[in-house]
């Protein structure tokens, strides 16, 4: 047992407890949470900075306002109803239609206005918000994915994540919906996640909870070898990130619309650690690297990002 | 980012340090304070009976005498009479008397003894003087018969005495003077005092004794035997087999040279002496010491709380134990529970109905209320009612449980009442989340967990032991809290990522 804790030491590969106390507590004050856990506060910072978001249409806060909702939702047909303050995607809905008398999920299934109007009320009432706090409710114009990964998505709208450790880029993945995961990215309940090589931006191969795959398991297509298009541009979001938040340790999420290009979904003050999998290389070893590049790198987001792009991508190219 | 954990880890680790230090070596207080062993209640009952002259009866007490043994925590019932005790030579006796006519009355006496292991020190004993009825001429008979004794070391001599009685005036004619001096002493003493007798002769202090064997036990009728230094330590010899034992650990010895019960009037009706075994009763042996001790450090000592608030403070110095338990279960070990410190609660919770109980009635309700949860997602309740209808279904399960609890005669079921409602309320709702959410092996092994600590939890804060030991040094939080600090910088892998991320591991 303690050979393994000698060998994934030895392989650079970071732990829960090592995240919180050395990255977490040190570079996430805690004044700025709020501004990532709370997504209306980080849309609203985003579009003031100009950073493209998934559009509003509005959001709820009280109780009364959800009848109201009715025609308005009706006549939408196709949004997404997400809470402010949800983790781990828990409490996202997303309606792709509107049919007859009914909504209709993205599973497919039909939804009728009071099971909606119930989960709105769920959602105000705290039961998905960190803490149970009552929470908002936010409805969004439903992301359009870019069909880059249609071959590899089981429905749903694939996610890139892209871990920001003092505004550099440091790891990435597209985490990529499957039927077990009912058509979402999320890798808790199934999706697939697949690690994008920072320097290329061509993914690699892929993690399903704890086993290395090559091959998505409903599409039967091949994982690895996607370019993934704005490379540069997501990269250079995720490191302006840092100036927007103050937040040295963070995850970023984006999603590619196919006529906006690069939208910034949400931020995660807490990253999970399972991006190593999905990169087959250890976190940590990087998060070294960062700390011994010469400081003039850290002065701008494109510095950041020239600089990863050339020190985190030929062992991740050699791994596939 | 090191140097101040350092200083905090070196406060914390010092001051416990000093301050116990201070405590054993100066204030003597002792090392393994909850040495349970040892601990004896010992009582003497008896009914008697007054003259027309009044009343008056003295009844051997244990002694109390540091080097052999504490007695603590006395309790007299003396009914109508006068009570005192008083101490002679290595007696103690309670005296019990009145001047009423004619009374009739019980009485008792009541204590804890705790016994010292180790072997007295005490200088030899002085060697006494032969029974008063004794006269010069049978002295100096005795003295000329023990006088063949002299040379040999104590011990052996003691051997030599007791063996004598049966065979060692064989040689000697059964005419010869000196072995018929002898037949008289002991026709007239009897083989217990001639024994005191002949070993005070050859030099050997010795006394007659009465007293009950070190075991449990309820006695009519007391142990006699004689007590002889050999010069190190007391032997007990047995008068009817003629057997030499230690006496310290196997005897309990009251009255020396005295009989137990002296009537000076009156009768006694029946006399009953009982020993029973005290696992722990270090507790008020602590208490008297503080309550008349002046330093500051026991003026301060949680002994000095009211007896109803020192049962508080038992359990709760035992707490941050069990927090650091679940610190290194979560951060070391990657075990999952309900909420941080909710097993704590349960095992607060289980202090009344016992751990058993305290378990099964905790998996019945949630059990319960889990199949309740589940049918109302179909009604669509908003969170706050919906945990007030599983916080009323809680309540109505534990009342049922009473309920049945009282047709079957069990009280750990009625004891249920006291159980944190809210707390079960929640782990319902947890679990229920958790199964939804992440599937039903990890709320079956979140519940594992929880009901593990728990259980862990409960035996710590009712382990006696570890109780009297912090009661007695609070300042050993700092140690616990030590420990937590040292937790709270592991930077390492847990248990569970060591499976998790296995495959990583061959990328160095």
């Amino acid at each position: 047992m303690l050979h393994v804790f000698r060998e994934l030491t030895a392989a650079g590969v970071l732990n829960m407890n090592r995240r919180n106390a050395e990255y977490i507590m040190r570079y996430n004050p805690r004044s700025a949470f709020p501004l990532v856990d709370n997504k209306v506060l980080t849309k609203s910072l985003a579009e003031k900075l100009g950073v493209p978001t998934p559009q509003t249409h509005c959001v709820v806060e009280h109780q009364g306002d959800v009848s109201k909702l009715r025609d308005k939702l009706t006549a939408l047909g196709r949004f997404v109803v997400k809470p402010a303050r949800g983790a781990g995607g828990s409490g996202i809905v997303i309606i792709t239609g509107f049919a007859g008398n009914h909504f209709v999920k993205s599973s497919g299934l039909g939804c009728s206005w009071d099971e909606l109007a119930f989960h709105f009320s769920d959602v105000l009432s705290g039961i998905f918000s960190l803490g149970g706090v009552p929470d908002a409710a936010i409805v969004e114009a439903l992301v359009e994915p870019n069909p880059v990964f249609a071959e590899v998505s089981y429905r749903g709208v694939p996610d890139i994540r892209i871990v920001v450790y003092r505004g550099v880029p440091v790891m990435s993945m597209v985490r990529l919906p499957t039927l077990a995961s009912d058509g979402k990215a999320n890798l808790h309940r199934g999706a697939i996640g697949a690690g994008i090589d920072i320097g290329t931006g061509l993914t690699l191969k892929a993690v399903r909870r704890a086993k290395v795959i090559t091959h998505h398991p409903d599409t039967r297509r091949p994982v690895a070898g996607i370019a993934v298009p704005d490379w540069e541009k997501m990269l250079l979001m995720a490191a302006a990130a840092l100036e927007m938040t103050g937040l040295g340790y963070l995850g970023v999420d984006l999603v590619i619309d196919c006529r906006r290009g690069p939208v910034l979904l949400e931020l995660n003050a807490r990253p999970g650690l399972a991006i190593q999998l999905a990169n087959g290389v250890g976190l940590w070893r990087r998060l070294n690297q960062v700390e011994q590049a010469p400081l003039e790198v850290f002065a701008t987001p494109e510095l950041r990002v020239a600089w990863a792009r050339k020190t985190f991508t030929v062992q991740s190219a050699a791994a596939i | 980012m090191k140097r101040p954990l350092y200083l905090v880890l070196a406060v914390l680790l010092l001051i416990p340090t000093l301050t116990i230090g201070y405590r054993l070596i100066w204030l003597q207080y002792p090392l393994l304070p909850a040495l349970p062993s040892g601990v004896w209640q010992f009582s003497v009952k008896a009914d008697i009976k007054g003259g027309e002259k009044g009343l008056r009866i003295a009844v051997a007490v244990p002694l109390n005498d540091e080097d052999v043994q504490t007695v603590f925590d006395e309790q007299i019932a003396s009914g109508a009479l006068d009570f005192s005790l008083a101490r002679h030579d290595v007696n103690r006796v309670g005296i019990w008397s009145s001047q009423a006519d004619n009374l009739q009355d019980s009485i008792s006496y009541v204590a804890q003894l705790l016994l010292r292991k180790r072997k007295t020190k005490s200088a030899p004993p002085p060697l006494g003087n032969y029974p008063p009825e004794m006269g010069e001429a049978e002295q100096v008979a005795v003295e000329k018969l023990a006088a063949r004794w002299a040379n040999l070391p104590p011990p052996a001599r003691l051997r030599a005495i007791v063996e004598s009685k049966e065979h060692i005036w064989q040689p000697l004619p059964p005419q010869d003077p000196a072995r018929q001096r002898w037949s008289e002493i002991q026709q007239k003493n009897g083989a217990l005092n001639t024994l005191v007798i002949l070993c005070r002769a050859a030099g050997l202090p010795a006394r007659a004794v009465q007293g009950l064997p070190l075991a449990e036990g309820v006695y009519t009728v007391l142990l006699s035997w004689v007590e002889v230094w050999t010069g190190s330590q007391w032997e007990n010899v047995r008068i009817s087999t003629g057997e030499i034992y230690p006496g310290a650990g196997s005897t309990l010895a009251l009255a020396r040279n005295i009989p137990a019960i002296q009537l000076l009037s009156g009768s006694v009706d029946e006399a009953q002496w009982t020993l029973t075994r005290r696992p722990v009763g270090g507790w008020n042996l602590y208490f008297q010491r503080f309550a008349g001790s002046d330093h500051w450090l026991d003026r301060w000592s949680l002994f000095r709380l009211p007896q109803e608030f020192q049962d508080t403070f038992r359990i709760l110095l035992l707490i941050p134990i069990s927090a650091l338990l679940i610190a290194f279960l979560r951060n070391v070990a990657g075990f999952p529970t309900f909420g941080i410190f909710m097993p704590v609660l349960m095992a607060l919770a289980f202090r009344n109905t016992g751990l058993p109980f305290g378990l099964s009635v905790f998996v019945v309700v949630i059990a319960i209320g889990y199949v309740f949860r589940r049918a109302l997602n179909s009604l669509r309740l908003l969170l706050v009612p919906r945990l007030s209808v599983l916080l009323s279904l809680v309540v109505a399960c534990l009342t049922v449980i009473a309920l049945i609890g009282n047709k079957i005669g069990l009280r750990p079921f009625m004891a249920v009442g006291l159980l944190p409602i809210v707390i079960l309320t929640m782990t319902i709702e947890r679990f229920f989340v958790i199964t939804e959410e992440a599937g039903a092996r990890e709320g079956l092994r979140t519940a594992a967990g929880s009901a593990a600590v728990a259980s862990i939890t409960y035996e710590i804060i009712h382990w006696e032991s570890l109780q009297l030991t912090f009661f007695l040094y609070p300042e050993l939080i700092a140690f616990v809290a030590a420990l937590q600090v040292m937790l709270g910088r592991y930077t390492g892998f847990r248990l569970g990522e060591l499976s998790r991320f296995w495959v990583l591991r061959k990328n160095s």
